[in-house]
């Protein structure tokens, strides 16, 4: 008995609309991942062509075909050679033989009737065309009559020799009759050689106008396809194992099977069957037709296709699969998808499929199939129809196969996770361009294909393809020895259309083998293989080995080991030894050389990055470990030292160049670290004194020390370039007489309470919060972020062994394009490790240089205006976290439209606030303008990649291009060095214009008054000094904007002019200097004003007069000449030209 | 083009500067002077000059031999540039460092000094002070001075000699040239590499110097801190004039620091919300609340979802596969 049923009923009825609109939101398959349900909607909303407009006439031109086929006389049986000499002398056509082509005593004989069938199949019947498909065609079957054929033509070709000669008859009707209208040429149906087809190209949409076109990608072909009639050619003699080429050249009778020929003969005669049960899929499931189109796209960004030189897995297949899946697939006879799956769910159904079924390694069969497939896989992957008995990956190669199971694991990794923009890698990202997918890149000249003999009709160049392919297979992925490529990849070239008077043109371009690496496995220099035991089968294994090595392979003891076959490779790179490798083994079997070019390998040479190179950050780190012992072994500190933390690049394997650890060049870069002291109530309530009393500290740590370790260690207190005494002002230099040099800093947590207090005191002036907040900033950046980043950065550099040269090469690319001055190194680094966390649609980089083209193309494509770079660096931020980062973004662009403050937003799970590594002292790092030129420069860089590939020069995109700046400012690099070194006993007034101009100092050494006398440190190198001397003075909404590389060698500053500060009215305070306008300069002021008024935007940098009367007379321009000379004034010798662009 | 001689009530001043090898050009450098009238008035605006738009390397000696090539020797007293008048604002760390409610006791209430205290007082201050890392310091661009001639004639005269210039078109040269100042004024510093060289040199002052700044601030420091806490401690019982007695900080034996307070705070806190954690889910009222909850956060969900498509949407390229 219900107690109170009012009550029960009136709760059940409150679990209201909100969860009927879920349940509706979840029954539409929008349940959880919506996003990415949206994303692929509208997506698909987009690539759908109007089919309409973009094939208007197709139909009718299919009708006409039709009639005109049906039309062609036919003719009884005639000898094949005199019936393609006919053919030939008549319409001057040539029959699209496959090789080997017919000789003209074979007495096979030829008919031709008018086909016993018409249908139009492919994508076009189904509507599952995208608009960036290139070429689309509508495929037209035309089967062949069973009374032209015989049921044995199976054998030798014979089929394929009428079915050319059927073609070359349907080619001759047309081109009497369609010549005109459109281009006729013949083409590989998928790149098969043995099924040539007839392309039909209609002469753009208005025929008849005199106007050749050239065609656009997106006018439509129309292909023909003859085929066999379904049923016709036994099945069971079509079998994979079976050989049906007997008649070989040379009189002997091989036995090999012909798993492609027959897969081809089976597959003439199953247009139909599989139309229909496409057809079937179709109306069972709604989502089917769009599951088709994303995977389609899926595909295509991945570079797959139908064709054989794409991989032999296209749209046709992949529909294919799916029916079949959804149809009851699996050996109980149940389907494996239910058909109520919508078209995303759908989607990522066969991503998972694809990405568990390794057909490549182990057939796999839909159906039950009698005949036990697994021995097949050798030859090929095998993904087995048993109901049509045919293998529908017969056009894939193994390599085809083991990629597209790796991109389909990749994506499922992606799709897996429940955060972050799953939808651009999946369908935007193109992800088949060589430079960025592999390591190493080589190409084969494929003259060497002439001499590969063999059956497989796919011809010479898939013939040295997988002979390559099994060769490298064993020598880079040796599972005893340990995979040293994850990837290994081969790809011919495709064959383009010919002429119907011509032959198939000879392939000429190289063979492209890419491999992807195994970074840790790749920089193995010692292989050891099978042991080298008694026993026969010990025995028998080592012959084997020794057999593909050759000599290469020798006997070696190991310690606690047995006897092993070894090998031993000298280079010492990851990429060089891969080469090696490469090189010897293709050598040995190939009796390749010079036909091998390699490529991919060039980058790292820019910045001689060498494996050696870990060890000396390691070095490194092991000194500061050392100079961390030192300072807390001091005894008499007041507090007790509670942490000493590394913030600098050298520390955690990101500097561009190596730690300086020897003491005797004359400038070292400084170590920088932070000391904190534990807890302590005495620091003082007070900002400034604080700041003493961290001096204070510094000249104890400092005078300590040096009595510690008297004669090692030299300690100066240098000065902060600080203008006001609540900043930092000082730090501690310690130069090891036999190492680094290291740069102490104080923190202080009271530091940061007292900040935190002041900038939120809302009875204090706003810009006192304002200077509080941005000093609170600059102090977490420094104490609380920074080390963070460091310990982060280390562990990262240890997970991805690619990680550090990358962060390297980019950082010198920053440098080489003058950005370097813009960005933070944190800022840099945390975008290089955008791509190592998240990789998609690859996996984490394996080599500097698919990082480095990674890195470039993440820039190009980051819309940093509405899209902040969000880094899960704890592995487990939720997408809550991730929709927070995006609102911060969001609230920043509406308070700061033209991002003054804030333009880049990088957020990572330690430092959810997104400015830390972007914002500067309350200045924007980088500005806008910068900032825009690295995504104008990156993408420049990686439309470069993609378009010139693997010849591309990799030196070219370090060329910095100097005629977009106004200004160059060339650097006496003379002066600038002898500005260098300065020492503690001069006084700081005796220094004279230029060392050079005194030359007894250069003249005798040993009598200048500091002989033997070590130099002081450097604060900062002068020529950074210069330049933020310049930036304080002109930089920050003012006039000028600097550009400069952060290496120290970078003796040209470039400088662009502000172009928002047109002549305005003359008042009392400028914010620069300005001279009275001229004419012309009035003019363009006031037509820049009328276009401000009408944008109606209020721009800071220039509003701040307000509107006033405009006089003529008072109208002042910046004075550019007046503030050229000032920086000549200000740089004195240290500029040695100042290079002015003509303003014309 | 001819330069105007004024430009609103300011008299242009065009300064030829002398080309550089690195910058071979002949600049003309134009300042704008007018009489000092500030806002709040000064017994020596009569006799002073406002100059604004000065070059970033102006120094007084520059300006003196502006003003000597002008109208002779003798009529220049000294240049105030802008960054050094708000200088004046502040006068010193140790006061500064002090907290607000410090400062205001030590003003209101402090002892009246005698001036030699006073004296002594400054100096200290002055060694408190951490010496500049420059020997040179830049101006604003397109700042401003004031300069302090000999006497009101001066001025006028000044003024004319601008007008008398623009007429015979001989401008004035910038630079140090001449040795007007008299030799007795020191040199001044050159910039470039020198100037850079001589940053790097006093970025690293002497130690015991820098030890005895610091000390000089630390003792200055507890000296203001000890005085203003004796004020605070003697207020704390004593009514003013009117009867009022003024609430000062650190009642207490030990004065409260604001940290102290902060965490007795924070443990409130978390006191509070251990209490309402342990009563979460235990009415069922709260189940259902948490529920809908739930359920709104997911409709929520959607709707940002929906939002942030159409936003990619207004977005050209953001839906179309890359080729």
């Amino acid at each position: 008995m219900d107690s109170n049923p009012a009550k029960r009923r009136k709760l059940d009825h409150a679990q209201d609309d909100a969860e009927v609109a879920l349940a509706a939101a979840a029954s539409a398959g929008i349940s959880r991942s919506t996003t990415f349900v949206l994303e692929a909607e509208e997506l698909l909303e987009y690539v759908c062509p109007d089919y309409d407009a973009a094939f208007s006439g197709a139909d009718g031109l299919l009708h006409r075909i039709k009639g005109l086929v049906e039309g062609i006389e036919a003719h009884d049986q005639l000898q094949i050679a005199e019936a393609a000499a006919k053919l030939e002398k008549k319409h001057k056509i040539k029959v699209p033989f496959p090789e080997p082509r017919p000789d003209g005593s074979s007495n096979y004989k030829v008919a031709f009737a008018a086909p016993s069938k018409f249908n139009v199949v492919g994508s076009y019947v189904f509507k599952t065309m995208v608009k960036t498909q290139k070429n689309p065609a509508v495929d037209m079957v035309v089967v062949i009559p069973e009374s032209v054929l015989q049921e044995k033509d199976y054998l030798d070709m014979r089929y394929f020799y009428k079915r050319a000669y059927y073609l070359a008859v349907i080619a001759a009707a047309l081109k009497k009759e369609l010549g005109a209208q459109g281009q006729l040429s013949y083409e590989y149906l998928h790149g098969n050689p043995l099924c040539p087809v007839l392309v039909f190209q209609p002469k753009g949409p208005a025929a008849g106008t005199t106007e050749p076109e050239p065609p656009r990608s997106q006018d439509f072909r129309i292909r023909i396809l003859p085929s066999a009639p379904e049923g016709f050619f036994p099945a069971a003699k079509l079998h994979l194992g079976a050989s049906l080429i007997r008649k070989a050249r040379d009189g002997e009778a091989p036995s090999e099977p012909t798993p492609f020929y027959n897969s081809t003969v089976a597959a003439e005669s199953t247009f139909f069957p599989y139309l229909k049960v496409l057809r079937q899929a179709e109306k069972k499931s709604k989502g089917f037709r769009k599951a088709c189109v994303l995977g389609r796209i899926w595909l295509q960004q991945r570079g797959f296709g139908s064709d054989v030189a794409q991989g032999g897995f296209g749209q046709f297949e992949w529909a294919l699969v799916l029916a079949l899946l959804l149809q009851g697939g699996d050996k109980k006879g149940q389907a494996a998808l239910s058909a109520s799956l919508s078209s995303t769910q759908l989607f990522k159904a066969m991503i998972q499929f694809l990405s568990v079924t390794n057909f490549s390694e182990k057939a796999y069969v839909f159906g039950s199939a009698k005949a036990d497939l697994d021995a097949h896989v050798e030859s090929g992957p095998v993904l087995y129809d048993a109901a049509r008995q045919l293998n529908i990956a017969f056009k894939m190669g193994s390599w085809s196969a083991a990629l597209l199971h790796q991109h389909a694991r990749w994506t499922r990794s992606l799709l897996a996770e429940n955060a972050g923009d799953q939808f651009t890698p999946t369908f935007i990202l193109k992800a088949d361009v060589p430079a960025h997918s592999f390591d190493f890149i080589a190409h084969l000249d494929p003259k060497k294909a002439a001499d590969q003999a063999g059956l497989d009709p796919r011809g010479p160049a898939w013939r040295l393809g997988s002979r390559v392919y099994r060769i490298l297979k064993r020598a880079l992925a040796d599972n005893d020895m340990g995979e040293r490529a994850r990837v290994i990849h081969v790809k011919a070239s495709a064959c383009a259309p010919w002429a119907l008077a011509d032959g198939p043109a000879r392939e000429t371009a190289p063979l492209e083998i890419g491999v992807v690496f195994d970074p840790l496995r790749m920089a193995r220099t010692v292989d050891r293989g099978p042991v080298a035991g008694p026993s026969a089968e010990q025995q028998q294994e080592c012959a084997r080995f020794r057999k593909f090595w050759g000599e290469k392979a020798e006997l070696r003891r190991f310690e606690g080991d047995d006897a092993r076959e070894t090998l031993v490779w000298s280079s010492t790179t990851p990429f060089a030894l891969c080469e090696e490798i490469v090189r010897y083994i293709l050598g040995r079997h190939l009796k390749v050389d010079k036909e091998l070019a390699v490529y991919g390998g060039r980058l790292p040479a820019l910045l001689s990055l060498k494996p050696a190179d870990t060890a000396v950050f390691n070095v490194a780190k092991k000194a500061f470990d050392v100079f961390e012992r030192d300072v807390r072994g001091l005894d008499d500190l007041p507090l007790r030292v509670r942490q000493i933390a590394p913030v600098c690049a050298e520390l955690r394997h990101a500097s561009v160049s190596l730690p300086e650890l020897d003491p005797s060049k004359s400038w070292r870069r400084p170590l920088e670290c932070v000391i904190s002291f534990e807890a302590s109530g005495k620091w003082p309530e007070s900002l400034i004194a604080i700041q003493r009393t961290k001096i204070a500290f510094l000249i104890m740590i400092g005078s300590l020390l040096e009595k510690s370790k008297p004669g090692d260690v030299r300690t100066h207190v240098g000065l902060e370039d600080s203008a006001y005494d609540d900043e930092n002002l000082a730090f501690l230099d310690v130069l090891y007489e036999n190492g680094p040099a290291f740069r102490l800093r104080v923190h202080s947590d009271l530091e940061e309470s007292l900040l935190q207090r002041q900038s939120k005191n809302k009875m204090s002036e706003p810009w006192k919060r304002q200077r509080a907040a941005t000093l609170l900033a600059s102090f977490r950046r420094l104490y609380v972020h920074l080390p963070l980043h460091n310990q982060y950065m280390t562990t990262c550099a240890t997970r991805f062994p690619a990680l550090s040269p990358t962060l390297r090469l980019v950082k010198h690319w920053f440098n080489a394009h003058k950005l370097a001055c813009h960005f933070t190194p944190e800022f840099m680094e945390l975008a290089v490790l955008r791509v190592f966390l998240a990789p998609h649609p690859w996996e984490a980089p394996t080599s500097p240089a698919t990082g480095f083209t990674r890195v470039l193309a993440f820039l190009a494509h980051w819309d940093w205006r509405s899209d902040a770079l969000i880094l899960d660096t704890s592995g487990e931020m939720t997408a809550a976290d991730r929709s927070a980062i995006a609102t911060r973004l969001d609230a920043w662009r509406k308070i700061d439209p033209h991002m003054n403050h804030t333009v880049l937003f990088v957020a990572t799970a330690q430092e959810p606030s997104g400015t830390a590594w972007t914002t500067l002292d309350g200045q924007p790092k980088p500005p806008k303008v910068a900032a825009a030129r690295m995504t104008s420069l990156a993408k420049t860089a990686s439309r470069l990649i993609k378009d010139k590939g693997v010849g591309l020069d990799v030196r070219t995109l370090f060329v910095p291009s100097l005629k977009e700046y106004d200004v160059l400012l060339h650097l006496n690099k003379k002066v600038l060095k002898a500005a260098l070194a300065t020492y503690p006993g001069e006084p700081a007034e005796a220094y004279a214009a230029s060392d050079a101009d005194a030359p007894q100092h250069a003249k005798f050494k040993n009598l200048s008054a500091h002989a033997g006398e070590p130099p002081l440190p450097l604060a900062q190198h002068p020529a950074d000094a210069l330049l933020k001397r310049l930036d304080a003075v002109y930089s920050h909404g003012g006039p000028l904007l600097f550009f400069r590389g952060g290496s120290p060698d970078d003796a040209t500053i470039g400088a662009v002019w502000n172009p928002r500060m047109p002549a305005r009215t003359f008042r009392v305070s400028l914010p620069t200097a300005y001279k009275p306008a001229s004419a012309a300069a009035v003019e363009a002021g006031r037509k820049r004003r009328a276009e401000k008024k009408e944008e109606e935007s209020g721009d800071e940098g220039e509003n701040r007069g307000g509107e006033e009367e405009e006089k003529e007379e008072d109208m002042v321009e910046v004075d550019r000449e007046a503030i050229l000379a000032e920086i000549a004034r200000i740089g004195g010798d240290v500029i040695e030209r100042i290079e002015v662009k003509d303003s014309s | 083009m001819s330069i105007p001689a004024t430009i609103g009530d300011f008299s242009v001043l065009p300064v030829s500067i002398p080309p550089l090898p690195s910058f071979p050009r002949k600049v003309v450098h134009h300042l704008y002077v007018r009489r000092s009238t500030p806002k709040i008035p000064t017994e020596t605006d009569a006799r002073s000059l406002f100059v604004t738009n000065v070059p970033v390397d102006s120094t007084e000696a520059h300006l003196r031999s502006l003003v000597t090539s002008l109208v002779g020797s003798g009529r220049f007293e000294s240049a105030t540039f802008e960054d050094e008048r708000k200088d004046a604002n502040n006068p010193s760390p140790v006061a500064a460092a002090q907290p607000a409610s410090a400062a205001i006791l030590l003003r209101v209430h402090g002892r009246k000094r005698k001036r030699e205290e006073e004296e002594e007082e400054r100096d200290k201050e002055t060694l408190a002070r951490i010496p500049s890392a420059w020997t040179r310091p830049l101006r604003r661009s397109g700042g401003t001075a004031v300069v302090l001639l000999a006497d009101e004639k001066s001025v006028e005269q000044v003024l004319k000699a601008i007008a008398k210039a623009h007429k015979t078109r001989k401008y004035p040269t910038w630079g140090l040239a001449g040795g007007s100042a008299g030799g007795k004024a020191p040199p001044v510093p050159p910039l470039g590499s020198a100037w850079l060289r001589a940053h790097n040199r006093l970025s690293y002052p002497d130690r015991a110097a820098l030890q005895a700044s610091v000390d000089a601030f630390s003792a200055l420091f507890a000296d203001r801190e000890r005085e203003a806490a004796e004020i605070a401690k003697r207020l704390r019982n004593e009514p003013d004039e009117d009867g009022f007695v003024t609430v000062t900080r650190g009642a207490r034996a030990a004065p409260a620091s604001q940290s102290e307070a902060e965490e007795a705070r924070r443990k409130m806190l978390e006191k509070e919300r251990k209490r309402k954690e342990e009563l979460a889910n235990f009415y069922r009222f709260q189940l259902r609340e948490r529920r809908k909850e739930e359920q709104a956060e997911l409709l929520k969900r959607f709707a940002d979802d929906r939002k942030k498509l159409d936003a990619m949407r207004s977005k050209k390229g953001k839906f179309v596969p890359e080729t």
